[in-house]
């Protein structure tokens, strides 16, 4: 991968190839995405992707600003899962420090992530159709992903740069009308599953389109470090949540849904039988929502962690993300640096993409959900 | 699968998503023409902070601490107060939020020792200028110089108020004193 604007257009050196910028303005290519391309009529011989043009230093201001002033850029570095990557830093000061998270914080963190999972799904779900040329799917999905944008709105008042954890708990209680309309929620999604499946998975066109297309194998997603529903769909169980349960997901019944295909059809269908197994999740928390705190009374900012080196993954809707943080003992980190899934799935496409046409590309990158933001950071 | 076998098919799984779209026609609009109607804002709906009127002082009860603007990610806050003359409780004599770099994340809120902070209902903002400074001590600047001179009578009261009790407490120690330094009438330990 390169990491700055290359060359724009040179000649080759074989004759009968070209280069083809694809992005970062393409109408269909995600975000601020640009491939280099390199073809031989519409066959694709190489392929480069040039990143960096969201690049916003997150890592950088993590050093400049003491721990709890850096909640609100997590939302910021994946805006699709912001709740999962705000949870996620504040787990990892957490153990970080060993504070306490009472039980009632922990199970409402875990409702939030995994509505969350299920928005980004739902967002991917229509963007993938709209590159497809689609636009129908998402039109009906965006009309579940308000639902729950308003759900969660009603809680931490925003409806995708969530700041709505603090060490050691979240800032503000949930109410029975948000148990009462999660529970609606799931009901309402479930029952949307098969009108899906009508519309999208079983359509001609789609699955022509997806099945066979983009195969990353087992052995080019272990090499580049694939993850999340990208990893599970080439037959690679691995979920963060149940490989290292962290916040209490261990407390939870689910299972990992894998495809062995490894193709866009298979991520498809992991991401839709994920979408339900965040329903069972989201049904048991409700379940077991027990009274108590949720967090400490005062804010917890003068931080004194251990010095040394750390880290801390969770399971985001895209992959394994991870937090890496060099502590010297102070409030401020030495270094954070942040391991986003999506890098790892776009660097894969270097030699996915190696010998499939150019129409397919857009279905290939598309359908291993990347997020620019995460990658630029 | 033959080729018609598939045309079949395939035809067969366009008209049951076109079958899902058409009973869409018969379902509730879902959108909402926003310019001509509004949301309705969520209870915990963030968006530039205000100070909160308490009932006890009719005013605010920004002590300028600082605390908001130190926590401040986006160092938007600032602030200026402390010692006023004539009254013993701190005032803020300037707020403002530059909310063109807020990030609404609310750690001013969490932090404040007063509680005096909350979220205000400022939905729709647009406009032609980059700046975007809020003043949130407008409101009460008229009442101030009011809220100053009843604060003040409120803590002369309260001074005197305390006076009378230490002098109270004294006189009553006084009279104790008196009282236990005067010979005993029945001799210790008889009763």
């Amino acid at each position: 991968m390169r990491q700055s604007a290359g060359p724009t257009l040179e000649r080759t050196d074989e004759a009968d190839t070209y280069y083809l910028n694809m992005g970062p303005q393409h109408p269909s290519m995600h975000g601020v995405l640009r491939l280099l391309l390199k073809l031989r009529g519409e066959e694709i011989v190489t392929c480069e992707p040039v990143i960096g043009y969201a690049h916003r230093a997150h890592e950088k201001m993590a050093e400049n600003r003491n721990y709890i002033m850096f909640i609100p850029n997590t939302s910021r570095v994946d805006y699709l899962s912001g709740m999962i990557y705000n949870i996620a830093f504040c787990q990892a000061i957490e153990k970080l420090c060993s504070i306490e998270v009472p039980e009632r914080a922990e199970v409402i963190r875990i409702i939030a992530c995994e509505l969350n999972r299920i928005q980004s799904h739902l967002l991917w779900f229509g963007t993938f159709l709209l590159d497809l040329g689609g636009i129908t799917p998402f039109l009906y999905c965006f009309d579940d992903r308000e639902e729950i944008l308003d759900i969660l709105d009603r809680v931490t008042g925003s409806r995708l740069t969530y700041a709505y954890g603090r060490f050691g708990g979240v800032t503000m209680d949930v109410d029975q009308d948000f148990l009462v309309r999660t529970l609606a929620f799931v009901k309402r999604i479930r029952s949307r599953f098969p009108m899906y499946e009508k519309l999208v998975g079983e359509n001609v066109i789609f699955r022509e389109r997806c099945e066979g297309v983009g195969v990353i194998t087992p052995e080019v997603a272990r090499q580049y470090g694939v993850s999340g529903p990208t990893l599970r769909a080439s037959g690679i169980g691995y979920d963060v949540r149940r490989a290292e349960p962290y916040g209490g997901y261990d407390r939870f019944d689910f299972e990992i849904p894998t495809r062995t295909a490894g193709d866009c059809m298979a991520r498809f269908e992991v991401r839709m039988a994920e979408m339900e197994q965040s329903c069972r999740i989201i049904e048991q928390a409700v379940a077991a929502m027990p009274e108590g705190p949720i967090g400490p009374k005062k804010l917890v900012q003068r931080l004194k962690p251990p010095e040394g080196m750390f880290y801390f993954a969770v399971e985001s809707a895209r992959g394994h993300f991870g937090q890496y943080i060099l502590s010297d003992g102070s409030n401020t980190p030495l270094k954070l640096k942040m391991r986003t899934p999506s890098f790892s799935n776009l660097s894969a496409m270097e030699t996915v993409l190696e010998g499939t046409m150019v129409a397919d590309t857009i279905a290939i990158v598309g359908s291993i959900d990347i997020v620019m933001p995460e990658i630029d950071r | 699968m033959t080729l018609a076998a598939r045309t079949v098919h395939g035809f067969h799984t366009l008209l049951t998503g076109l079958g899902v779209t058409f009973k869409q026609i018969f379902k509730r609009n879902v959108t909402l023409q926003y310019p001509h109607e509004k949301p309705e804002l969520s209870k915990a709906y963030r968006s530039l902070i205000k100070l909160k009127r308490f009932d006890e002082l009719d005013s605010h009860d920004c002590v300028a601490c600082m605390q908001c603007v130190k926590i401040c990610p986006s160092a938007c806050i600032t602030i200026e107060g402390g010692k006023v003359d004539g009254i013993k409780r701190k005032r803020a004599t300037l707020f403002e939020v530059d909310f063109a770099l807020c990030s609404v994340c609310g750690l001013c809120i969490d932090v404040c020792p007063t509680d005096t902070l909350e979220y205000s209902r400022l939905y729709d903002e647009a406009g032609y200028e980059r700046a975007w400074t809020y003043d949130l001590l407008a409101e009460f600047r008229e009442e101030e110089p009011a809220f100053r001179e009843r604060q003040r009578v409120q803590e002369e009261q309260e001074a005197a108020e305390k006076e009378a009790k230490r002098l109270a407490a004294e006189q009553a120690k006084a009279a104790k004193e008196a009282q236990a330094s005067k010979p005993p009438d029945a001799p210790e330990g008889t009763t």
